[in-house]
């Protein structure tokens, strides 16, 4: 659901100050101004990493931590013979930290491991997919970003009027609804009930992209853009409207300035810096939205790739999209972040 | 920027300690909130008191072919293996619900309390925690939940468990957002003094002033969480393979979703008409909060 | 029997050789079909025989169950895609017809027993390999000592395993003589069954890592020209093929999928030709489609519930019958497969000209299973069955016992575990499996003895005369005995047996009205035997 589908209600790292840019604002120094933007830079990545690695242990001890995998995996009245060889596979009979190093050295290295339902390395399991779903995922953000820096930009711009407000109920409808609910909708309205004009299913022919069935992406399209758009375009018209209501945007409007030139030279360089972290926000839940919808459209991503991972217990490949995906989100949070602050005359001046 | 609250209007943080009940009044006479507390009566209506008026019971054998239309005996048709889909929809939403809150309420109590003490301590204590919450949030909730599953395979607690944790960082966001200014009230630093233990402190000097924007923040996780756990269902995820369950129902019955919908259709509505209920409410009372903040501010 | 007389006829005309003739008759009373006329059996979907067969075109199949093990090996299978795979480059000695008949259309000319315990193959002439090479001898007697091999862990082996595998001798460059160990009339049977292909001598698995397997050298009608397990292979026509006219195809492209959503979509948005088994929930909707048409062949594979008859509580054989009293039949081929199959009795081989058709036809009786379960002190206790989506219906049955089972008072749990077919296969107390058409005495080598490979039940009881019985039945050359035996056999299995039967399934497959030349088979294999190896489909 555009929780963010499954995503972060905030997408950056720090904690949001109320009433501010969701950015730490440093104290002013009066070292020149670029050599805190590095440091800035340089904390930010660390703390990335730092969150990285956390994460690491999280989806470890998630999957090989709980439990015992291999008996997961062979199921009920495994034998012991057959327990001793997964185990040893896997690495099993040694102790913990072990495990957890060896798993973290090598994904460091880029062996991502070997599938235990394929029994070929997860690296090339997951090649073809992550083509797939980085293709879904440009598309639809080629077309929720634009889409929602509008719609929110417009809905502030004319707040409260007729527009804000078919919008805001709008978006807080589809905000609310689980992505699959709007993707199996919108099957039953226009691939298989009500109209039969488009596919229910994306097919991509073995050895193709998805661009080879370009009829079968728009409903996959379709409701990712329905899923993030109305969460991210209410984020803007917030920040929008916090950018209109300031007070460097009040100076001007006091001296005297005509409004068009107070929106373009004073409030949209501002507003900028939310942008980027929109732009962030969209790429990062559609990331986690294509988990839901790919399966809904038997779409061959890393999303569908996750979930019969799941269902086959298959736990290196598990590990490997959890630490992909994951990995995705911190990074496109510091770029919005790093972004934000290089784009804000304001917050820059304040590092 | 409210980004931890973005089902919300852009207004400045709650300063004044305010009544939730006034809140909850005022939310009411907004026509959302009206609509939302109708649907949500309807539907989680149809979800408790269904099962008692389902004609038939969930896995009974009508002889009837399967994944037929409306027929006698069958509302609204047959599912993919002959069974009644009308009865298995009335028994559908308990489950749902059920989970739905569980992991709700596990998530806000935690996430509450992580939220109060972090805006409390400061310092080094609320980096931690603050730490620990994105670490949370660095995934996308649903793969949180899948990841957890891999091992253990779904059970009950285990979903709940799971859906809980990733409510927890939103919820102790929010709650340390909103107690931060209150813990720099004269009344705290008052009960310090006295000597009022910490947890009193807590729970009732500051608690009960952030209670509206947790009361928004409380529908908001309640409308994801049912989308998490319809979500998980699914995906094929359920502890209870044959039983009645919405988000299994769909699963199920969505490959002959061409010839018979309705085995799709109905629970899709449902659940989509829920999550749409409680964020309206939630909404409601998001705007009837801010809509008295704007009123004291411009006194 | 009419066939008989038809078969005497035509040795009179001259029309079969007495071999022939001999081996029909040997076929027949080792069960080979019913006279069943096709038309009877209200098969929908028009068998294509449209006009003549043209050439060219790329021919699209989609099959599910494969995956990152799928294998091409003309003497081995698991799943379906291998299926389709290991007929389009390999063929057996004797074949099968649409009527489940054995015939000569293999690649031998014939195959006499002329000894109980000996058995003599006469190759067709002139055939050749993908590489040229004459079929001869030769390799008939390295593709035997493959199968026989144990360590290969080949399908074949336990039919096969009262061959000698030492005493496989060449008679001349077409001609092998098999001495056996012991009497056994069904040898002609096994040379007809599709995974017990003739292979080259030196023949070896197909495996990415070794570039001398990649040829996969055959005598069928396409040679491989790509494999990438778990997605998709690619097949040539074979310009050399033995029987003139055929193939019609240029190329095959057998494309895997991971589920039947998604197999039944790529067949209605015109993304291939064929598909297998299409899920009944959807078999109304391939028909309504325009351009599609459905295959449906009368039933002979079946679902088994099986109740291991060596571990607790299943070790008592009230407890069995009682589970089978339990169970609502006719609900059953509503449920699980939409009316497409029939109602079973607990016994398997319906095809089989020896099948038990005058034991009574078994009905549930709740009453009678309570009973039972009181005298075994299991009344209201509780049962795991373990089970798996390793073919269409399977879970549903497991959950429809379920169901049927709370009515006599007891519950049942049901297991859906993805990794089923590893470990703790055949070692389960309770659990589903599948199989598909067989006759009955190749169908006992392969699941109810304890040298069969994949026997469920753990059958038959320690102090049961079922295994002198059957040695006896295969060494059997008058069939009239023969069905005595087999009948004493299937009375055992019906009186103690360990699985629960409950319907035969019909394999309903899908296919564009593109394509001619599909008819409906009891063969065990889909579509026809996938149009016989390719060869007798084509599109026009």
């Amino acid at each position: 659901m555009a929780s963010g589908p499954s995503g972060s209600a905030s997408a950056e790292l720090t904690t949001p100050t109320p009433g501010g840019p969701a950015i730490q604002a440093r104290p002013v120094s009066s070292a020149p101004a670029v050599s805190p933007i590095w440091g800035f830079i340089g904390r930010r990545i660390l703390l990335g990493i730092l969150v990285l690695f956390l994460v690491s242990i999280v989806v470890f001890l998630a999957t090989q931590g709980l439990g015992d995998p291999a008996r997961a995996i062979l199921g009920r009245s495994a034998t012991p013979a057959s327990l001793a060889a997964l185990r040893a596979q896997l690495h099993l009979d040694r102790p913990l930290i072990v495990q957890y190093l060896t798993w973290v050295g090598g994904l460091v290295h880029g062996d991502l491991g070997t599938s235990l339902a394929a029994q070929e390395p997860v690296a090339t399991l997951i090649k073809d997919k992550v083509v797939n779903s980085a293709f879904l995922v440009l598309i639809a953000g080629g077309i929720s970003i634009p889409l929602s820096i509008a719609i929110g930009s417009y809905a502030a711009l004319r707040r409260d009027k007729a527009f804000d407000v078919a919008m805001s109920l709008i978006t807080l409808v589809f905000a609310a609804l689980p992505e699959f609910v709007v993707g199996v909708l919108l099957v039953v309205l226009f691939a298989t009930t009500v109209l039969h004009v488009l596919p229910a299913v994306t097919l991509i022919p073995p050895g193709a992209g998805p661009w080879d069935d370009l009829q079968g992406l728009v409903l996959p399209v379709l409701t990712l853009v329905l899923a993030v758009t109305p969460y991210v375009a209410r984020i803007m018209r917030a920040s929008m409207i916090e950018v209109l209501e300031s007070d460097y945007v009040e100076m001007a409007r006091l001296k005297g300035l005509p409004e068009r030139v107070v929106i373009i030279r004073h409030a949209l360089p501002n507003a900028l810096g939310p942008t980027f972290q929109v732009i962030a926000l969209n790429l990062a839940y559609l990331a986690g939205g294509i988990i839901v919808i790919e399966y809904v459209f038997n779409y061959g991503g890393i999303g569908s790739g996750l979930r019969d991972g799941v269902f086959n217990h298959d736990i290196p490949v598990v590990q490997a999209l959890a630490m992909l995906i994951a990995g995705l989100y911190i990074v496109l949070n510091l770029l919005a972040d790093v972004a934000t602050i290089l784009v804000t005359p304001k917050l820059r001046t304040r590092l | 920027m409210s980004v931890y609250n973005p089902l919300a209007t852009n207004e400045p943080p709650l300063v004044q300690p305010r009544k939730p009940s006034g809140v909850l009044r005022n939310a009411l006479t907004l026509g959302r909130t009206r609509v939302g507390l109708a649907l949500l009566v309807l539907v989680a209506g149809v979800a408790v008191f269904g099962p008692l008026f389902a004609p038939h019971g969930p896995q009974d054998y009508l002889g009837l072919l399967p994944n037929k239309g409306p027929a006698p005996g069958a509302l609204f048709g047959t599912d993919h293996i002959g069974q009644d889909v009308w009865s298995r929809f009335l028994d559908g939403g308990r489950e749902i619900l059920f989970l739905a809150l569980a992991s709700t309420i596990l998530g806000l109590a935690i996430g509450i309390a992580i939220g109060l003490f972090a805006a409390y301590t400061k310092g080094a204590t609320d980096d931690v925690l603050m730490r620990g919450m994105d670490v949370i949030l660095a995934f996308p909730s649903i793969m949180l939940a899948l990841v957890v599953i891999a091992t253990l395979g779904p059970s009950y607690w285990l979903i709940i468990l799971a859906v809980g944790l990733t409510n927890i960082p939103r919820a102790a966001r929010v709650t340390r957002a909103a107690a931060q200014p209150i813990v720099e009230r004269d009344f705290v630093g008052a009960a310090e003094a006295i000597g009022v233990p910490r947890w009193k402190i807590l729970f009732g000097e500051i608690l009960p002033n952030v209670l509206s924007p947790l009361m928004v923040e409380g529908s908001l996780r309640l409308t994801y969480s049912i989308g998490l756990i319809a979500a998980i269902a699914f995906l094929g995820f359920t502890p209870n393979p044959n039983g009645a369950d919405w988000g299994v129902m769909i699963q199920e019955n969505y490959i002959a979703l061409s010839v018979q919908p309705w085995g799709v259709v109905l629970p899709v509505l449902a659940i989509a008409l829920l999550t749409m209920a409680t964020g309206m409410i939630g909404d409601g009372i998001a705007r009837a909060a801010a809509g008295i903040d704007r009123l004291r501010s411009a006194e | 029997m009419d066939e008989r007389r038809t078969l005497e006829h035509m040795h009179l005309r001259g029309t079969i050789t007495r071999r022939q003739m001999l081996i029909g008759m040997g076929m027949l009373a080792a069960g080979a079909s019913m006279a069943a006329v096709l038309a009877a059996c209200g098969t929908t979907g028009a068998s294509n025989t449209g006009g003549t067969p043209k050439r060219g075109g790329n021919f699209r199949l989609g099959v599910t169950g494969g995956g990152a093990k799928d294998m091409m090996d003309g003497q081995n299978i698991i799943t379906k895609p291998d299926q389709a795979r290991l007929v389009t480059a390999y063929e057996t000695l004797l074949s099968y017809d649409e009527n489940y008949k054995l015939g000569t259309d293999g690649l031998a000319e014939s195959a006499t027993q002329d000894a109980p315990d000996q058995w003599t193959v006469r190759l067709k002439q002139g055939i050749e390999w993908h590489d040229g090479k004459t079929l001869n001898a030769d390799d008939v007697i390295y593709s035997f000592k493959r199968m026989l091999d144990k360590s290969n862990g080949l399908f074949g082996a336990a039919g096969l395993s009262t061959i000698d595998p030492n005493q496989i001798t060449k008679m001349d460059d077409r001609t092998v003589r098999f001495k056996l160990k012991q009497a056994d009339s069904t040898i002609g049977e096994q040379l007809g069954q599709y995974y017990n292909g003739i292979v080259p001598a030196g023949y070896k698995r197909y495996n990415a890592a070794d570039p001398s397997t990649q040829a996969q050298v055959g005598t069928g009608p396409y040679k491989l020209k790509s494999f990438t397990p778990g997605q998709q292979s690619v097949h040539e026509r074979n310009p050399n093929y033995w029987r003139s006219g055929q193939p019609y195809f240029d190329t095959v492209t057998i494309i895997d999928f991971s589920d039947p959503a998604a197999q039944v979509n790529a067949l209605l948005g015109g993304q291939v030709d064929a598909i297998t088994d299409v899920p009944f929930a959807q078999v109304d909707a391939v028909k309504a489609h325009a351009g599609l048409s459905v295959l449906e062949s009368p039933g002979g594979g079946w679902l088994p519930l099986c109740m291991a008859i060596d571990i607790p509580p299943f070790d008592n054989n009230d407890v069995r019958q009682a589970f089978r009293y339990i169970v609502d039949r006719q609900a059953f081929v509503n449920q699980v497969l939409s009316g497409h199959g029939r109602v079973a009795n607990d016994l398997y081989a319906p095809f089989d000209a020896c099948y038990a058709s005058d034991l009574p036809q078994r009905k549930q009786d709740l009453d009678k299973a309570k009973s039972l379960l009181a005298k075994a002190g299991m009344s209201g206790a509780t049962f795991d069955l373990h089970t798996t989506d390793g073919a269409a219906g399977m879970v549903d049955s497991a959950n429809i016992f379920a169901q049927q089972a709370k009515a006599a008072g007891i519950t049942v749990n049901v297991h859906n575990d993805p990794n089923y077919y590893g470990d703790q296969y055949l070692k389960l107390g309770f659990s589903v499996d599948f199989w598909g058409t067989r006759s009955y005495l190749p169908q006992v080598g392969n699941g109810s003895i304890p040298t069969a490979p994949y026997n469920e039940t753990h059958w038959p009881p320690k102090d049961s005369n079922y295994i002198a019985l059957y040695n006896q039945a295969l060494a059997e050359t008058d069939p009239n005995k023969r069905c005595q035996l087999v009948h004493s056999m299937q009375q055992l299995e019906y009186d103690q047996g360990g699985y629960i039967i409950p319907f035969f399934n019909d394999l309903v497959d899908g296919y564009s009205t593109k394509v001619s030349g599909f008819q409906p088979s009891k063969g065990t294999l889909n579509l026809d035997s996938f149009g016989h190896g390719f060869r007798t489909i084509w599109f026009g």
